[in-house]
């Protein structure tokens, strides 16, 4: 127990005097939660919309400020060169182009069923393929308004529709923050506990303390439980002050169990710490721990739904899912905030997350060895 | 200035054998791009393959069959019937075993005979809002196709129609596919360079390398010269993959793609060797690289999200990175075949960007050895 | 000399893969001998003094370190010995007490033991004025003896030395030597290599280490007499040039 308390000890004061250790474990999780928070969201919105108005009539200047009146779309300019759109294209100055024909409201007072022309650019196929659809959906609306007009209505006779009625749940304004925030934290948790405890026990290694550790009597479980402690506390310390600003400061929801999501927490973050072991039993300098964590974290990161939902990828890569940890965690952590699931729906994620844990962690214990060789 | 070419040779082939040597940074250089060619190409797919929905039909009519039977048929969904309350949805949602939940009223078949707009109630799990965005847009697709098939001669006073230029099907790996040519560039080129001579320094071989003949410019040409060559390497191996694996089709001039890459490569020398100046051990040159290099061009050039979208004060900070830019130019080039003279803004800021790097660069670089 | 075996090796080897670092070394040690072990770089002196003190493991043979066999009851063999490398393994990140304090602890040492052992040693070593600087910025020579201040905080009986003075100037180095008699005066048993043949003279027993094997052992003044030489620098070489001589 002294053992285990002097190597604590010592480990505090190591990361307390090394003023960037401060800032890379207080400092830069808050401000990537900050950037990270406002910059992955995948709403489109603020497409650049080129107008060709080639009939400038009422109904068409009214068409025009239909979409004017959205967040989707920026005008950026008009124009009478039909010829000239591809230049806008590969100018990147226009992502579509609506294009209203000569004596387009002539003809629709005619009944001759004008056409509009979009013109897309679909080099970035998902914002291409959302905006056409806003596109398409602010016109319908525009044509249905014309459809009421007295004129029109005779049109409507023996029309029945189904229509959409949506409820949103745990997230009625489909704000992406309230999902993507607690995958930071999973994120967070995953980083920080497992660069730390592999960089630090290399470093020990890269300086030969290691080896005066390994001659003392200190069994090895003392020695890992000293070094793991602290990170621990750290990670805990960071869960906290990221809660916190997610809480209070992004408004994002809580509606689980505090005490349930610091449990869990608890069970992973042997997981990530036990990666960091394991990194270091298998690498021999800081810098090629810090590859090593850096080239593990943008995989799993990547394969873990934080962006890309898991449902979204192809059969084999699913499947692959299931070796990441971190895919357990994320689940969790999310369905606790926004679901306030309880234990009894995250088991199937808790029992395969607390094998791997046990497995990895005991996996490195072993690989590390009180010798050298 | 007179530079030997036999000096800067010497260090170039240095430079290589420490590359070939070094068994993880090989790793780096080519297994990276192949791994992320495979997550960018494949998983980074913005469509959901197939949601779960759950469907309690109060109608029990011939009407109501015939609205699951379209939802049926689609490619978007699998579904199965619950014969519970609508309540209980949320149990099945912190299940997981349904995505959205589609609430047909007893009253349904009666409605849609004599009503205009008969409601259908769509319970959707938003806790991924993404995904159920994605979810709400495929119901309403859905829904379109049963209100044409239902024999409605609904007609619109206006017909619309649709050209989609350069990526006709949306493919979203002709997006992500020569965009990753940016960020595997910076990270060669600003990472291993930084990393490196950072490594030199602290080993001690820099100052050994400064007393000999040769000159500044000299080492720094000979250093960087087997990287902006690995780099070119890595950039064809992506267009390759590319071009034969995804199908992405070249459009524009190689020439001016590799002229601008050019410029690029210099401006994320010119970054790490700023870096590695400022930098006292490998392990601080590594860590700025990565918070100054590689993460911002993930998050915030453009690469996956979308700028426009991003708040302002972070859209204003998007503009110093150098991404940003040169994925106009890449993407533009092999896309859509732009040319010289449309892409002069971005190109502007490239050579803007170089020149202050640059100029900082060398500045600091002096000032450290006269230390 | 007093006859108590302190360390009794036999038979001891190591290979790294085909490579045979120490081959088949036996020898004797008695308490409150200074013992050094000479040699060039991968004679294989590290290596031995590694297995010695339960940090790599012998291939085959066995040794006991002050009764412990090194194999088979390593952990003890840990409570009785000290061990400081050429490296100094201090943090440097740490301040001159804290090393101390954090040593101490690793050892299990009550608080007020570890208090009184390092108020004594660094006021006897002068490294009093250090105390609070950071390990860092504390010169080679001072670094040595905290180091070996933190190796001989639980009292072990037997010491090992890895190339203890490398780098230090040579008033620190004579001044180590003399805190080394004391040592051994106390009754401790110091296993030492070095590669400074100056060194050599101080130690009561030196053993030649070349290529793994156990060359020739004794006394300095018994060596010089065998050799017929006055200093066993000179002796040191002989020894390479027969060895030279026979290849």
């Amino acid at each position: 127990m002294r053992q285990i308390l002097a190597m604590m000890r010592k480990e505090f004061k190591q990361i307390f005097r090394d003023r960037s250790m401060v800032a890379i474990i207080f400092l830069i999780p808050v401000i990537q939660l900050f950037i990270l928070a406002n910059a992955i969201t995948l709403d489109v919105m603020h497409i650049k919309l080129l107008v060709a108005d080639l009939d400038n009539s009422r109904v068409s200047r009214e068409m025009i400020q239909a979409f004017s009146h959205t967040k989707r779309f920026d005008i950026v300019g008009m124009t009478r060169n039909l010829d000239g759109i591809r230049r806008d294209f590969r100018s990147w100055r226009a992502q579509m182009v609506l294009i209203i024909p000569p004596k387009f409201g002539r003809n629709l007072e005619r009944r001759l069923n004008p056409r509009i022309q979009f013109d897309v650019d679909g080099v970035d196929g998902n914002t291409a393929g959302v905006a056409l659809g806003y596109a398409r959906g602010i016109l319908t609306q525009f044509g249905e308004t014309i459809l009421q007009n007295p004129g029109w209505r005779a049109s409507l006779q023996g029309v029945h529709l189904i229509s959409m009625e949506e409820r949103m749940w745990y997230n009625p304004e489909l704000d992406s923050r309230q999902f993507i925030i607690p995958g930071i934290v999973v994120v967070l948790l995953t980083l920080l506990p497992m660069m730390l405890s592999s960089m630090s026990l290399v470093k020990e290694k890269e300086t030969g303390t290691l080896e005066q550790l390994i001659v003392t009597p200190m069994k090895k479980y003392e020695l890992i439980l000293g070094k793991l402690i602290p990170f621990l506390i750290l990670s805990y310390v960071e869960l906290t002050l990221v809660m916190v600003i997610a809480i209070f400061f992004f408004h994002i929801a809580m509606n689980g169990s505090y005490f349930l999501l610091g449990e869990l927490s608890f069970v992973y973050l042997f997981t990530t710490l036990g990666l960091g072991i394991f990194i270091s039993t298998v690498t021999s300098s800081q810098q090629q721990a810090m590859f090593l964590s850096w080239f593990i974290s943008i995989f799993i990161i990547l394969m873990s739904g934080f962006f890309i939902p898991i449902e979204n990828m192809p059969d084999v890569l699913q499947k692959l899912t299931y070796l990441n940890p971190m895919r357990y965690f994320m689940y969790i952590v999310r369905d606790i905030f926004q679901k306030g699931s309880g234990l009894k729906y995250l088991l199937q994620d808790a029992i395969p997350m607390t094998a791997y844990g046990v497995f990895v962690l005991s996996v490195s214990v072993l690989k590390f060895r009180k010798r050298v060789e | 200035m007179n530079l030997s070419f036999r000096r800067v040779w010497a260090i170039t082939r240095k430079e290589f054998l420490h590359i070939i040597h070094d068994s993880r940074t090989l790793a780096l250089v080519f297994l990276m791009p192949i791994l992320q060619l495979i997550l960018y190409g494949y998983a980074l797919n913005l469509e959901i393959q197939r949601v779960d929905m759950a469907v309690i039909d109060y109608s029990r009519s011939t009407a109501s069959r015939h609205l699951i039977e379209t939802f049926n048929g689609s490619r978007f969904f699998r579904l199965f019937e619950l014969n519970e309350n609508p309540s209980q949805v949320g149990t099945l949602f912190k299940e997981r075993k349904a995505k959205v939940a589609m609430v047909i009223p007893p009253d349904f078949a009666r409605k849609i005979r004599k009503r205009f707009t008969t409601p259908v109630q769509f319970l959707v799990d938003a806790s991924d809002a993404n995904a159920a965005t994605l979810i709400r847009n495929y119901c309403n697709r859905v829904i379109l196709t049963y209100n044409i098939n239902s024999g409605n001669k609904i007609q619109l006073p206006f017909n619309m129609g649709s050209t989609v230029f350069f990526n006709p099907n949306f493919t979203s790996a002709y997006f992500f596919v020569p965009g990753l040519i940016a960020m595997i560039l910076i990270m060669i080129s600003a990472l291993l360079t930084s990393v490196t001579i950072a490594r030199e320094r602290e080993t001690g071989t820099l100052e050994q390398i400064l007393v000999s003949p040769i000159k500044p410019a000299e080492i720094m040409i000979g250093k960087v010269f087997p990287y902006i060559f690995l780099a070119f390497l890595d950039a064809s191996m992506i267009l390759a993959f590319g071009a034969f694996g995804f199908k992405i089709p070249f459009v524009g001039s190689l020439t001016l793609l590799l002229i601008l890459s050019i410029l690029y490569i210099i401006l994320s020398l010119s970054l790490g060797l700023l870096i590695s100046t400022v930098a006292s051990s490998q392990q601080v040159a590594m860590m700025i690289a990565q918070t100054a290099t590689v993460l911002p061009t993930i998050m915030l050039s453009g690469l996956i999200f979308p700028i426009a979208s991003m708040p302002k004060w972070l859209q204003y900070l998007t503009y110093i990175i150098p991404a940003r830019f040169y994925l106009l130019i890449v993407r533009g080039i092999v896309l859509k075949g732009s040319l010289l003279a449309e892409l002069l803004t971005p190109i502007a800021v490239l050579v803007v960007m170089t020149v202050l790097f640059l100029i900082a660069a060398v500045w600091k670089f002096q000032i450290n050895l006269e230390k | 000399m007093p006859a108590k075996i302190s360390a009794k090796i036999e038979q001891l080897t190591r290979r790294f893969g085909k490579f045979v670092a120490v081959n088949r070394v036996s020898l004797e040690v008695y308490q409150g001998e200074i013992f050094g072990f000479l040699g060039a770089n991968g004679a294989g002196k590290t290596t031995l003094i590694r297995m010695l003190s339960g940090l790599l493991t012998p291939s085959s043979g066995s040794a006991t370190v002050a009764g412990f066999d090194v194999m088979r009851e390593s952990e003890a063999v840990k409570k009785n010995i000290g061990y400081m490398s050429q490296r100094f393994s201090l943090y440097a990140d740490l301040t001159v007490e804290e090393n101390m304090e954090f040593y101490g602890g690793i050892y299990g040492l009550p608080n007020h033991a570890i208090q009184a052992w390092k108020n004594a040693f660094f006021e006897k070593v002068g490294l009093t004025p250090f105390v609070r600087r950071l390990t860092h910025d504390v010169p080679l020579g001072f670094k040595q003896r905290l180091a070996l201040g933190c190796a001989l905080i639980h009292n072990p009986p037997v010491l090992f030395l890895d190339e203890p003075t490398s780098g230090v100037d040579p008033e620190a180095r004579r001044e180590f030597w003399n805190l080394l008699y004391e040592l051994a005066d106390q009754g401790k048993t110091i296993f030492v290599t070095t590669h400074f043949m100056d060194e050599a003279e101080y130690c009561h027993r030196v053993a030649f280490m070349r290529l793994g094997n156990l060359v020739i052992y004794g006394t300095p003044t018994e060596l010089k007499r065998k050799f017929n030489q006055t200093s066993m620098q000179d002796v040191f070489l002989k020894l390479s040039g027969s060895e030279e001589d026979k290849e």
